[in-house]
């Protein structure tokens, strides 16, 4: 008997697994984006801290970001679903009454996902900060400015425009981590499509379905991420001059 | 009266000596004028006034503000406060790059006098107005001209109303067609009575606007008096070397 090529890939099958793994697309960016603000958050501060070499601090933040680059991301996933009950379960010996079966999995999986690429993002923070004109820094400190308000005034604003399309990367590289997230047991489009493909054994259809999905997501995300970046660029031409 | 005094200001990059023991008593409404060969120090002491450098000996006072240095912790607080009386404008103005002429002159209103934005706004619009730039005020700095950019600097340090205003050669990074209209502006505030310490190697420029003219060589104040004392009579050999050579420069076969 001839084996036919939809009897190894059938596009109808494909385009009929995608509404099923949309209706997870919540999950995925939900994921993505509590671990994104992880990740900036974290991220700045490592990025500040090895930006004014703060003392005892910044060892300790360029040997987590060695550990964190050092390692691979499923790694740390299972470490830390595995890790965080353990280590509850000691604070509980001694005295604590945290209820570990209580800490959705979610948590461990932005809480991983966010720390791995804050290692990331950090660098992204850390060099755009040091683009921030020394000048206008000085400018701002000569106006009576305190340290902390040229941080919020000058250096945060600027760097951050200059982070933009790093921080572009940084959320794709999460929705796309995202599918790692599996393993920590959440149903996210990954899952869902081990479990469709697991009752008709339509795997083929179902990670191209996957990739299609994820294409498009981080397509959108590069779009919008053009339009804050463009928002926030200072414009080519200069403004026609009032009449005064 | 003195609004300013510097007592015995000593300030070295590693073993590089540049402020030799700098004693110098400015009064309110002065115009001083501060010449000298480059690299004597002249900016690094425009900067120590307002610790953007931090001198290791020394005393700073300010009207009610004394610094002793070296500063200690407690001190901290003496150099913003000394900050917010004194404006500075930088030889390379240091706009900020991503602000507006407007937003660059409000930046120091709201963040650091903490105005209402209003009142802000129209402090901010008065000052440009003063510097001809008023219809430059949605402007980005790369987009005015080296001519203009200065200009809006000194707006952004006029707005806060410094006791004092320090210039560090606000003229020396531009064209020299470029150089009349930021006099112009520097000569209008000169003659509103405000305090000003100016690095200048306009020559002409100095003599006409400053009540008082310090030579600066080797780290320490080596002339001062009336323009007229200095630029004439120098007392020492060394301002009078500098000054023949600068009147040679302008001698008519230097030009072509
Ligand atoms: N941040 C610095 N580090 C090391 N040396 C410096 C620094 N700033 C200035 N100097 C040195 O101090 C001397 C005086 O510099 P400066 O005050 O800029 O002179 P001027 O303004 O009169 O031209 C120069 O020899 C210069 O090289
Ligand atoms: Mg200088």
């Amino acid at each position: 008997m001839d084996t036919k090529f939809s009897d190894y890939f059938s596009v109808k099958l494909m385009w009929s697994r995608i509404p099923y793994l949309v209706k997870k697309i919540p999950i995925t960016l939900e994921l993505a984006g509590l671990a994104f603000l992880v990740s900036i958050v974290i991220g700045l501060l490592i990025a500040v801290i090895r930006y004014k070499k703060v003392k005892i601090l910044s060892p300790i933040a360029t040997a987590f970001l060695s550990l964190m680059r050092g390692t691979p991301m499923l790694i740390q996933l299972y470490v830390a679903y595995y890790g965080i009950p353990a280590i509850l379960r000691i604070f509980n010996s001694w005295g604590a009454n945290i209820d570990v079966n209580v800490i959705p999995k979610m948590v461990y999986a932005f809480f991983a996902l966010g720390l791995y690429q804050a290692a990331f993002t950090s660098e992204t923070f850390r060099a755009a900060l040091e683009s921030v004109d020394k000048g206008e820094i000085e400018a701002a400190t000569a106006m009576g400015m305190t340290y902390g308000q040229v941080l919020r005034r000058i250096i945060v604003p600027e760097a951050l425009e200059n982070a933009l399309p790093g921080i572009c990367n940084s959320v794709i590289g999460l929705v796309k981590g995202t599918s790692l997230a599996s393993t920590c047991g959440i149903i996210e489009i990954t899952y869902q499509n081990q479990i469709l493909a697991g009752r008709d054994y339509r795997y083929l259809e179902g990670y191209v379905a996957l990739a299609i999905i994820y294409w498009i997501i981080t397509i959108i995300l590069e779009k919008i991420f053009k339009l804050v970046e463009k928002k926030f660029r200072i414009p080519e031409q200069p403004k026609t001059v009032e009449e005064v | 009266m003195a609004i300013l005094e510097l007592k015995d200001i000593h300030k070295s990059f590693q073993d590089n000596v540049v402020l030799d023991g700098i004693n110098l008593s400015v009064n309110k409404g002065d115009i001083v004028g501060i010449v000298g060969p480059s690299g004597t120090g002249k900016s690094t002491l425009l900067r120590s006034i307002n610790l953007l450098e931090r001198p290791e000996q020394g005393e700073i006072r300010f009207e009610d503000i004394t610094l002793n240095l070296p500063l200690k912790g407690k001190e901290r607080k003496s150099v913003t406060a000394l900050r917010k009386r004194i404006g500075m404008v930088f030889q390379k103005f240091y706009l900020f790059e991503h602000k507006t002429a407007l937003q660059n002159v409000m930046e120091g209103l709201i963040t650091v006098q903490k105005k209402p934005k209003k009142e802000t706004e129209q402090i901010a619009l008065d000052a440009l107005e003063k510097v001809g730039l008023k219809a430059w005020k949605n402007h980005y700095p790369k987009h005015m001209s080296g001519g203009q950019q200065p200009r809006v600097a000194i707006a952004r340090t006029l707005a806060m109303k410094p006791d004092i205003i320090l210039l560090d050669e606000p003229t020396s990074a531009l064209d020299p067609e470029l150089v009349t209209e930021v006099l112009t502006t520097i000569k209008a505030i000169a003659e509103q009575g405000y305090t000003m310490l100016l690095v200048s190697h306009e020559m002409d420029f100095v003599s006409k606007i400053s009540n008082r003219v310090l030579f600066l060589d080797g780290g320490k104040i080596i002339e001062d008096g009336t323009p007229e004392e200095v630029f004439r009579h120098p007392k020492s050999d060394r301002a009078k070397e500098f000054f023949d050579k600068m009147n040679k420069l302008k001698e008519p076969e230097f030009f072509i």
